[in-house]
C-alpha cells in the first residue's frame, strides 16, 4: 500500500516536473519565436531575405530544393516542360529593317517564324501600346488566328484588361469575313513586378493584379499563373487556388538557381556553370554570385532564329534549335538599351524582365503548381506562426535537457565555452601587470582593428579560440577539463538533435506547407547562440516567479 | 629619292585603305547575294515553311506556311532571286500563297543554300550577351564581347569575336544602325542574281556535304 502511495507521488512529481520542463520550454520559444519576427522599423527584413538568397546561391541546383528540369540528380524533365526565352534586340531589329520600339509588323513576321517551332505556348512580353496601322494589326491578329488555329495559345502583356480592346478599334477580319478581334487570339496576362521593399529585389511574384478593394480573384491573372493554368485539367480552379490569397500584394516565392542555363553557354562569353561554395561565407568573401551574364533560363537570341549566321551552330537541320523549342512555352521578351526593362534578381542582379515571368513559370512547373508563399500572404495566419513556435518549442525542449545534463555534471551550470574560474584567476592577474587605461585602450585598438579590417576577425577569432582552449589546458585541473569535454560532446550532441529536428522542420515547411527558406538560418542561428541568451534572462525569470507561485500556494496551505 | 619615298608610301596607304574596304565591305550576307546561290532545300524537319511577301521598301508581311514541295514539285534547287541582310531569301515563286502577293521570301534559317555549303563548318555561335547594366550616364557605348578560348576548341573557324563585330545586316557597316548615333538603317538593296550551275545540287547533296557540327565547347 504504501509502496503504492510512494509510486503515485514518484509519477505527480515526475509530471509535475515534466510539466514545468515543457512550459518552460515554451516560453523560451516564445521569446525566441518573438525574436525571429521582432521587425522593428523593418531592419530584420534584409537579414532574412539575404539568408534565402543564401540558400538559393548555395543550394539552388539541387533537385531537394528547386526541382526544375535540369537540376541536379533531377531528371531531365520532358521538352514540354521547358521554358526558353526568346530574346529580341536591336540585332535582331536590324535583320528585318526594324527599330525600337518593336513594330507590329516585325511581331507577326516574328511569330511566323516561331511558329515553326511548335512551341506549347508563346507569351510576348511586350505592351503594343503604340499607335499602328489597320493592316498591320490585321496582319498580326491574323497570324495570332492561324496559330490559335494549330493549337499554340498566345499570351500577350497588358497593363489593364481593356487595352485589348486598342486593337479591336482596328475592325479586323478573317479570311471568312468576320470579325477577327484580339481576345480571340491573345489571352491578356498581367507583367506587373513586385519588389521587397527592403531592397528592391523581386523575389516574390504576384498571383493577379488586381484593384486596391476588389476581391481575390477579380483581378488579372499574372503571366506564368496564366500561362500553367491553362496547362492544367481544370485551369479556372487551378485559378481560383492560385489567386486566392487576400492581401493585394500576395505573391509567390521565386527560387533561383545560382547556374546559368547550360544552352546559354554556346553564346555567353562568360561561364555558366559557376558555383558558390558555402565556405566563402565563413572566409567572409562575397557570398552571393556576382552579376551574371549567363542567365538561368535557356535563352535564344530573335537574330539567330532569323539568320543562321548569326547562330551557325544550332545544327545543319536545325536539330538543336528544334530539341531546344520543340514544345517548349517561348517567352518572348526584348533586351533592348534605354527601354528600362530590367529586374533586379537576387542571384544574376540585373536581367531583362521577361526572365521574371520565365522563372516564375519554371517555379511553378518544378513545384506542380504549389509555389512556396511566405508566411505573412497565407490564412489563417496564426497557424503558420504557430508551426514555427511548434518547432521552437522542440528546439528549446532539447536545449533545457542539454543544460540539465551539464548541471548535473556541473552544478555550476557553465556554459561549455564559459572560461573556467581557474582560467580566469590565470589571465587577470597577467592583464592586471598593465595599468587600467593602458588594457582597455589596447582592447578597444584591437576590436577597432577587427572592425575595420573584416579580414582578420575570422584570424583573431581563431587565435582567441585556440589561445584559450592552451590557458584552459595549463591551468585548469583535469576534473574540470573533463567535466568540460562532457559539457562540449552534450552540446554537440544536442546540436546535432536539433539539426535533425530543424532538418525535419524545413522538410515539412518546405515540403508540406509551402513556406520559403527565409527563416531556416534563423532556426540554426538560435540554435546555435540565440537560446543561450534568451535563456539567462527568461527562464530564470520564470523559474523565480515559479517558485513564488509554489510558496504562495504553500503559505495559504499552512494557514 | 624622296619622291620614291613619297611613292612608296603612298602606294602602301593606298594598298592598307583598299585592304580595310574590302574588309568593310564584306559584310553579313555577302554569301547569299552570290550570283549562283540556290536554295536547297528545307531544313524544318518536314514543318511547313513559312513564307513572306513584300520588299525592302514596303517591309515584309507573313503570307502563309507551305510545304518544300509546294514551292518546289520536283524537289529541285530554287534560285535565290535576291537577300535581305542574310535573313531573308526572295524565292521564284509569286503564287504559292495564292495570287497578289507579288514575290515571295523565305528566311534563311529554314533552308539550306549553296552559299553555306562552300563556306567552312563553323562550330562557334555568334557572341551574344544580355544588357544587364545598370548606368549613371549615357548607355549608348558597346562592350567588346569576347568569347572565351575554350569555347572555340575545334573551331575551324578565326575566332567568333571578329562574327560578334560583323554589322547584323546585309549592307556595308557604314549604314547599319549604331548605338552611338541611332541613325535608322537604310534598306539594303536586294540582288537579283540569277541561278547558274551546271547540275542542280539537292538538299541530299546538302545534307551529305554539311560537315557535323557540334557544341561549341
Amino acid at each position: 500500500m504504501g509502496g503504492a502511495a510512494q509510486r503515485g507521488a514518484r509519477l505527480r512529481a515526475t509530471c509535475s516536473r515534466v510539466a514545468r520542463v515543457a512550459l518552460h520550454s515554451l516560453l523560451l520559444a516564445a521569446v525566441a519565436l518573438f525574436f525571429l519576427n521582432f521587425n522593428l522599423l523593418g531592419t530584420a527584413s534584409p537579414s532574412r531575405r539575404f539568408s534565402q538568397d543564401l540558400v538559393y546561391a548555395w543550394f539552388g541546383d539541387e533537385a531537394w530544393l528547386y526541382p526544375r528540369a535540369g537540376a541536379t540528380g533531377h531528371e531531365h524533365e520532358p521538352a514540354a516542360h521547358r521554358v526558353v526565352v526568346v530574346m529580341l534586340d536591336e540585332r535582331a531589329l536590324a535583320l528585318r529593317d526594324a527599330r525600337w520600339p518593336v513594330p507590329l509588323q516585325f511581331h507577326a513576321q516574328f511569330l511566323a517564324e516561331l511558329e515553326v517551332l511548335r512551341p506549347r505556348a508563346i507569351m510576348l512580353d511586350f505592351l503594343l501600346i503604340d499607335p499602328a496601322p489597320q493592316p498591320d494589326i490585321c496582319e498580326l491578329l491574323a497570324v495570332g488566328a492561324r496559330l490559335r488555329k494549330d493549337g499554340i495559345p498566345l499570351y500577350l502583356a497588358v497593363t489593364n484588361g481593356a487595352e485589348l480592346a486598342s486593337l479591336d478599334a482596328a475592325g479586323c477580319r478573317d479570311i471568312a469575313g468576320r470579325p477577327l478581334r484580339a481576345a480571340q487570339v491573345f489571352t491578356p496576362v498581367s507583367v506587373q513586378r513586385q519588389v521587397d521593399a527592403s531592397d528592391f529585389v523581386s523575389r516574390r511574384y504576384p498571383f493577379e493584379q488586381r484593384a486596391e478593394g476588389s476581391a481575390p480573384g477579380s483581378g488579372l491573372a499574372s503571366a506564368a499563373v496564366r500561362i500553367y493554368c491553362e496547362l492544367t485539367p481544370q485551369p479556372a480552379d487551378c485559378l481560383e487556388r492560385l489567386t486566392a490569397a487576400t492581401p493585394i500584394d500576395a505573391g509567390f516565392e521565386l527560387a533561383w538557381t545560382p547556374a546559368g542555363d547550360a544552352f546559354n553557354q554556346r553564346w555567353s562569353h562568360v561561364r555558366c556553370n559557376e558555383s558558390i561554395s558555402p565556405v566563402r561565407a565563413i572566409l567572409n568573401q562575397p557570398a552571393l554570385p556576382r552579376e551574371s551574364a549567363c542567365p538561368p533560363v535557356a535563352t535564344l537570341f530573335g537574330a539567330a532564329l532569323l539568320s543562321p549566321e548569326q547562330d551557325p551552330a544550332l545544327g545543319a537541320g536545325n536539330e538543336d534549335l528544334f530539341a531546344l523549342a520543340d514544345g517548349a512555352f517561348l517567352m518572348v521578351g526584348g533586351n533592348f538599351r534605354g527601354s528600362g526593362d530590367l529586374v533586379t534578381t537576387p542571384l544574376h542582379t540585373l536581367l531583362p524582365g521577361v526572365y521574371y515571368h520565365a522563372v516564375a513559370l519554371e517555379n511553378l512547373l518544378a513545384f506542380k503548381g504549389e509555389p512556396k508563399v511566405r508566411k505573412e500572404y497565407r490564412r489563417p495566419r496564426l497557424a503558420f506562426y504557430g508551426y514555427d513556435l511548434l518547432v521552437l518549442w522542440i528546439l528549446a525542449a532539447i536545449f533545457q535537457w542539454r543544460q540539465r545534463l551539464v548541471q548535473r555534471v556541473h552544478p555550476l551550470d557553465r556554459s561549455p565555452f564559459q572560461l573556467s574560474e581557474e582560467a580566469r584567476s590565470w589571465i587577470a592577474p597577467l592583464i592586471a601587470r598593465c595599468p587600467t587605461p593602458v588594457w582597455i585602450l589596447a582592447v578597444a585598438a584591437l576590436l577597432l582593428l577587427l572592425s575595420a579590417f573584416g579580414a582578420l576577425q575570422l584570424i583573431a577569432v581563431a587565435v582567441i579560440v585556440l589561445g584559450m582552449i592552451a590557458v584552459e589546458l595549463r591551468v585548469a585541473p583535469r576534473t574540470e577539463i573533463r567535466k568540460r569535454l562532457i559539457g562540449l560532446v552534450l552540446y554537440f550532441g544536442a546540436m546535432t538533435l536539433s539539426l535533425g529536428v530543424i532538418a525535419l522542420a524545413i522538410w515539412i515547411g518546405y515540403r508540406w506547407l509551402r513556406l520559403p527558406p527565409g527563416d531556416w538560418l534563423g532556426y540554426f542561428s538560435f540554435v546555435a547562440f540565440g537560446f543561450f541568451v534568451a535563456h539567462t534572462a527568461i527562464v530564470e525569470f520564470g523559474r523565480r516567479i515559479d517558485e513564488l507561485n509554489v510558496a504562495r500556494k504553500a503559505g495559504r496551505g499552512t494557514e | 629619292m624622296i619622291k620614291r619615298w613619297l611613292l612608296l608610301i603612298c602606294g602602301a596607304l593606298a594598298a592598307v585603305v583598299t585592304a580595310a574596304q574590302t574588309l568593310s565591305t564584306s559584310p553579313t550576307g555577302a554569301a547569299c547575294q552570290r550570283p549562283d546561290n540556290r536554295v536547297l532545300g528545307p531544313r524544318t524537319s518536314d514543318r511547313p515553311l513559312p513564307l513572306l511577301s513584300g520588299d525592302a521598301a514596303r517591309g515584309f508581311h507573313p503570307a502563309c506556311t507551305v510545304a518544300w514541295r509546294t514551292i518546289s514539285p520536283g524537289n529541285e534547287a530554287l534560285p535565290v532571286k535576291a537577300c535581305f541582310r542574310g535573313s531573308l531569301l526572295q524565292i521564284p515563286n509569286d503564287s504559292a500563297c495564292g495570287s497578289g502577293t507579288g514575290p515571295l521570301w523565305v528566311s534563311s534559317r529554314w533552308v539550306m543554300t549553296s552559299a553555306e555549303l562552300d563556306k567552312p563548318a563553323v562550330r562557334a555561335a555568334t557572341c551574344q550577351q544580355l544588357d544587364t547594366g545598370a548606368w549613371a550616364g549615357t548607355r549608348a557605348f558597346d562592350f567588346d564581347c569576347v568569347p572565351q578560348k575554350r569555347e572555340l576548341k575545334g573551331s575551324s573557324q578565326p575566332p567568333a569575336e571578329s562574327s560578334a563585330h560583323a554589322p547584323a545586316n546585309g549592307a556595308s557597316p557604314s549604314l547599319e544602325p549604331t548605338r552611338a548615333t541611332g541613325k535608322p538603317a537604310r534598306p539594303a538593296h536586294a540582288n537579283d542574281g540569277a541561278a547558274r550551275g551546271a547540275r542542280e545540287p539537292t538538299p541530299a547533296d546538302a545534307a551529305a556535304a554539311v560537315p557535323p557540327q557540334g557544341q561549341p565547347h
